[in-house]
């Protein structure tokens, strides 16, 4: 796999073409190869917008490669190219591909902004750079002890192994929040939580998150905010990320969990290629940013302080009280900077948000709030935690038997059946799923382009019987999709439609079903 | 090359004698003044003959291209006439030229003769336009059009048909439009389809919309992008932007580049491309590959001048025939012991040495060419690509359509052997209806016109042309007709027990229901059948009435067939899709595959039921609307 990301707007003359990019991976291609898969990049983007000036070029299918494109910010490309040889069970899913590159940069934004805000600020580029190497291999995990050990740059990358998503993961939707189900009276008392909570902070402007295990329990973000607070929560934070030290989320196929080094530290000392061209190439910047740049999805650096609350050495130590700084996040409309604190109660992780505006003295002052917030919530959080834990069914809460779905609401939030019971399916099932997926995507973004305005609900019902018998259905609806394999259904597509309309009746509140 | 070429080809066969002084020797007045019209030359128009003396002339640089072109219908001439460039040009025109100047003889020697040359001679795009009775773009290319009208009369007139008739394509005009477009124009680069062909330098050969030329640099962009990816190891299939799609495909020396914004899925349209390409081989052969290996720089578009009409009529047709995209031939419905007759009289002259006989019909208006029999001789087989590709050519070339005319003409079945030329026998018995007889052999113009006069002896003794027009005007089947029976037998079981009333799919409907669409909202249904190689498809009734629901209703299968065959996973077994236009429900199996399209309000449980019904319906109906056992598929 390579993962450039570049500037249109840099590096427009001869000689300067290196310029352009922000990102390489792996950085230690030769620079002929990587400005020649830039130039093929960006020659199409060129090429496409004789067409299609609203939207350039989005995928490049080759025989061998498939170059997915997304325009992170406008002329600020991030270009994924897959070896299909290699990763091929990635290979159809250029949906799934392109909304990795969407998440790497929604989460680079939420902690460091725009990356054209940090352009303007350090027009050379050394600084984005040098955020961007450390980001994105953080969160490709893409290091491997047992490479590392291998003194060779070569073996070392070669040694790694990336586990995009796949066909696999067809019924999963990256890019959306799960939700836990919360009985009425659960409700309310999140409801009250969620108002101390507010309330601690003492300033109106604040927004808190609650999840409960891996699941979202209440928000007052906006929906863009939440879903890449929620991903990083999920990544890090939660207790199965605090515990596990890997990720259920991690591309990286681990031999051996939890053995994560801090990697980028290691290959700067090794001299390693990549590292010497970002020396050479931003010498006097990289000295001096080498401590200073910021690692926010570095593993196992967050852990669970006395207090209760999530801490970090990310971010330093204050040098006065010698407790940790909190980090800064950024909010995506506003562009409001805002401290967040995150609290954990056994599997109920709290994020509080608190403009950093309104705090006038940093750490002590935040520490005023958080102590604030331990008494006054620290009871509701108690019984809240309770609450939720009486009701939560495990693991396979959502698991409905004889049904392998997928739910997507709105493309914000969905549900689908437990990852366990999905690997259950034939693989002759999940890409038959996967191919239809694609079409409905298709169909999908026909709808918004010819009625941009107007509601682009598409009302669409597949059903597809494969060639092993499964029934693959894809239904859309008023905003909301239904993804469902039933491999036990029998023959007729009558009772599969069947089994769709009790499945919309009990869990749908019926949006599935035939009026 | 011309040589080798001419030498591989046909230099074998020996011209017929009969034919070859005289054709030969007018040739050089007559085509060199006539060279461009292959075969329509026949014109006195002395303004256009000089034209084209000049193409010609410029033409000359190119003797080794028109060689190659010239292989097969040198046949006819003796092996002297490519001693320059010129000549060997004109022995391709002086097919036509014989016609013109050598028409006399052939006149004489057959009242009705008219031989057809695809290859153009001369350089210019116009030249052959004529002779296709396409438009090149260029002025001329019209003067050539009205010419070849007025030719036709003088043809015609030998038996007073055809005199001059235009062409009655109905809605669609052949030809290539928008000429005066390029790529800086909006209009041009709003089109929803476009196609291109290139060589592997960048130089444009053929472009839907706009001038090739002032495509010159477009070209090399596509050229740029697919050597760039070349090089890099790899080969490049499609680009996505927003709705468009760019698809590629390389055909050794040739890329074919099509770009959309028709929302058809990636395979369709490299399927089309494979088409176009396929159309380009039938024209040329394959052995133009050996031209560019010599030259690199070759420039092909004066080989190809004039078939602009070949190719639009081909893309055209990816947006109405359903052979396109189903591989698949439909079959003109016609009683049992007709089309036996046919078949028998066919094969009785395939026995005697013509490779493939096919009496093909062109059904209604617009609508798809319909094979009424066909037969090949032993162990040859016909590629259903290869049955839309000749059909193609031959109902777009106005030359051809010449009632009761006969044309002779190299053609390449790109299926059946990419490398060489076959020669056509065409003839046309009526408007609509004509035979065409290939064979490896350049000099069985003679023989071919003989089994010809004694095939049509034995249509009209025994009425199968009659027959045809019959058929041709009460139409294939109608969804209406199932609906009598549904109505009848509502509460059957899924299956239909009791035979549809219907001894043939043409017999007298129900007016009321005329224009109400299917039971269970029925709108429309294509059947194919696997082993056949044969589809059939329902009459377009209510409301799929206009051109426009037609055509979204064609892509809409289209789409189906790709995501029923979607690739390392398919076929799948049944497919039911609603949306906001269709209900549309597919089924395949070992042996047939159906596509129906309901009212989107159907009743999932009717329509599985009236698909059950309509296979039925075609099984008991299969001995007339397809062409059973004659298959040449079966060996």
């Amino acid at each position: 796999m390579q993962l450039c990301i570049f500037d249109l707007r840099r590096g427009q003359q001869e000689g300067q073409e290196l310029d352009k990019i922000l990102f390489f991976f792996p950085a230690d291609l030769p620079f002929a190869t990587q400005l020649s898969v830039i130039g093929l990049s960006e020659g199409l983007i060129t090429f496409t917008r004789i067409f299609s000036p609203d939207a350039a070029c989005e995928v490049i299918e080759a025989e061998r490669h498939s170059h997915v494109f997304y325009e992170a910010e406008s002329d600020i490309w991030m270009v994924m190219v897959v070896d299909k040889s290699k990763e091929s069970k990635a290979a159809c899913q250029v949906d799934a591909l392109r909304k990795v590159l969407k998440e790497v940069h929604s989460l680079f934004v939420l902690f460091h902004g725009t990356m054209r805000s940090m352009l303007e600020k350090e027009t050379s580029g050394g600084l984005i750079r040098s955020h961007l190497y450390p980001f994105i291999t953080d969160y490709l995990s893409a290091y491997q002890k047992q490479s590392l050990l291998c003194n060779c740059c070569w073996d070392f990358l070669t040694g790694r192994k990336l586990q995009l998503p796949s066909f696999h993961d067809c019924l999963m939707e990256r890019g959306t929040v799960q939700m836990l189900t919360v009985g009425r009276e659960a409700a309310i008392e999140v409801q009250s939580l969620v108002k101390v909570l507010e309330c601690s902070a003492g300033t109106t402007s604040c927004y808190s998150l609650v999840l409960f295990q891996d699941l979202l329990v209440s928000t007052t973000l906006s929906p863009d905010d939440t879903i890449s607070l929620f991903t990083y929560a999920v990544l890090r934070l939660t207790p199965h990320a605090l515990s596990s030290g890997a990720t259920s989320w991690s591309y990286l196929q681990r031999t051996n969990a939890g053995s994560q080094v801090p990697a980028l530290s290691t290959i700067t000392n090794s001299g390693s290629v990549s590292d010497n061209i970002y020396r050479s190439r931003d010498a006097s910047l990289d000295q001096e940013n080498n401590c200073q740049v910021k690692r926010p999805l570095h593993h196992n650096r967050w852990f669970r302080g006395n207090d209760g609350f999530l801490a970090s050495d990310i971010w330093g130590t204050d040098n006065g009280s010698q407790t940790s700084v909190t980090p800064i996040v950024y909010l995506q409309l506003t562009e409001e900077r805002m401290y967040l604190c995150a609290y954990q109660h056994k599997s109920l992780t709290i994020i509080l948000l608190v403009p950093v505006s309104s705090i006038l003295n940093g750490e002590q002052g935040l520490s005023l709030v958080k102590q604030q917030v331990l008494e006054n919530a620290s009871l509701k959080m108690l019984m809240v935690e309770e609450k939720l834990s009486k009701g939560w069914g495990g693991e396979n809460a959502y698991h409905v038997s004889g049904y392998r779905y997928l739910l997507v609401d709105d493309e914000r939030v969905s549900r689908a059946s437990p990852p366990a019971k999905v690997m259950t399916l034939a693989k002759e099932s999940l890409l038959a799923l996967s191919k239809l997926r694609e079409e409905v995507n298709l169909e999908k973004k026909r709808a918004k382009c010819s009625n941009s305005e107007v509601n682009c609900d598409k009302e669409l019902e597949i059903c597809v019987r494969a060639k092993n018998g499964a029934w693959v259905i894809a239904r859309t609806s008023r905003g909301k999709e239904l993804y469902m394999v039933l491999e036990k259904a029998s023959e007729t597509l009558l009772y599969a439609a069947d089994s769709v309309e009790k499945f919309s009746n009990r869990y749908c509140s019926g949006v599935f079903s035939l009026d | 090359m011309s040589s080798s070429d001419s030498s591989s080809s046909s230099a074998s066969d020996d011209p017929n004698p009969k034919l070859k002084p005289q054709p030969l020797e007018s040739q050089f007045q007559s085509s060199l003044t006539l060279e461009d019209s292959d075969g329509v030359a026949r014109t006195d128009d002395a303004s256009v003959a000089e034209q084209q003396q000049e193409q010609q002339d410029e033409g000359s640089g190119n003797g080794s291209v028109d060689g190659v072109v010239n292989v097969e219908d040198n046949g006819h001439r003796d092996s002297s006439d490519r001693e320059e460039g010129i000549g060997s040009g004109e022995a391709r025109d002086g097919d036509g030229g014989s016609g013109g100047g050598g028409g006399v003889v052939w006149r004489r020697a057959n009242s009705e003769v008219e031989l057809e040359v695809e290859a153009p001679a001369s350089p210019s795009s116009s030249g052959y336009a004529g002779g296709r009775g396409s438009s090149g773009a260029s002025s001329a290319s019209r003067a050539d059009d009205a010419s070849e009208e007025d030719e036709i009369e003088v043809v015609g007139n030998d038996d007073g048909g055809a005199v001059g008739a235009p062409d009655s394509q109905a809605e669609w005009t052949p030809g290539k439009r928008h000429v005066d477009e390029d790529d800086a124009s909006i209009s041009w680069r709003k089109r929803k389809k476009h196609f291109f062909i290139l060589s592997n330098s960048g130089k444009p050969i053929y472009s839907r919309y706009g001038d090739e030329h002032k495509l010159a640099g477009f070209s090399a962009t596509l050229q740029a992008i697919i050597s760039f990816v070349e090089n890099g190891g790899d080969r490049v299939k499609y680009v996505k932007a927003g709705m468009h799609q760019v698809v590629f495909l390389v055909k050794g020396p040739i890329y074919l580049v099509c770009i959309s914004c028709t929302e058809e899925p990636f395979e369709s349209l490299v399927a089309q491309l494979e088409l176009v390409y396929g159309q380009m081989i039938l024209i040329l052969t394959k052995s133009l590959n050996r031209c560019f290996e010599k030259n690199p720089k070759f420039d092909m578009t004066p080989l190809l001048g004039g078939t602009d009409v070949v190719f639009s009529a081909l893309i055209h047709s990816f947006s109405w025939n359903p052979a396109a995209f189903l591989h698949a031939y439909a079959c003109l419905p016609l009683p049992y012991a007709t089309r036996q007759a046919a078949g028998a009289i066919l094969q009785d002259v395939a026995d005697s040495g013509v490779l493939f006989a096919l009496l093909m019909c062109k059904h209604r208006v617009g609508t798809s060419l319909k094979v009424i029999s066909l037969v090949g001789a032993q162990k040859a087989s016909l590629h259903p690509d290869d049955m839309l590709l000749l059909g193609n050519f031959i109902m777009s070339s106005e030359s051809f359509r010449q009632v009761t005319s006969e044309s002779f003409s190299p053609i390449c079945l790109p299926r059946y052997n990419p490398m060489a030329f076959l020669h056509a026998y065409v003839h046309y018995f009526d408007a609509d209806t004509y035979l065409i007889l290939l064979t490896t052999r350049s000099d069985a113009f003679y023989h071919l016109k003989d089994c010809r006069i004694r095939i049509e002896t034995v249509l009209l003794k025994s009425n199968v042309l009659s027959e045809v027009q019959r058929s041709t005007l009460d139409g294939g089947m109608r969804v209406e007709d199932l609906s009598v029976d549904l109505q009848q037998h509502t509460g059957s079981t899924s299956r239909v027990e009791d035979k549809p009333h219907t001894e043939t799919p043409e017999r007298i409907r129900e007016s009321s229901l005329v224009g109400l669409g299917g039971p269970a909202g029925l709108w429309h249904f294509l059947y194919r059948s696997v082993y056949l190689d044969q589809y059939v498809s329902s009459e377009f009734s209510s409301p799929i009435n206009t051109h426009r629901q037609q055509k979204r209703l064609y892509r809409a299968y289209q789409k189906l067939y790709v995501s029923m065959h979607s690739k390392g996973i398919g076929p799948h077994k049944t497919q039911f899709r609603r949306d906001e236009n269709y209900v549309l429900l597919c089924w395949v199996t070992p042996d047939f595959e159906l596509y129906a399209a309901f009212d989107p309000l159907a009743d999932k449980a009717l329509a599985i039921k009236t698909c059950n019904k309509v296979c039925q319906w075609v099984k008991d109906v299969e001995n007339e609307i397809f062409l059973l056992g004659a298959s040449p598929f079966s060996w």
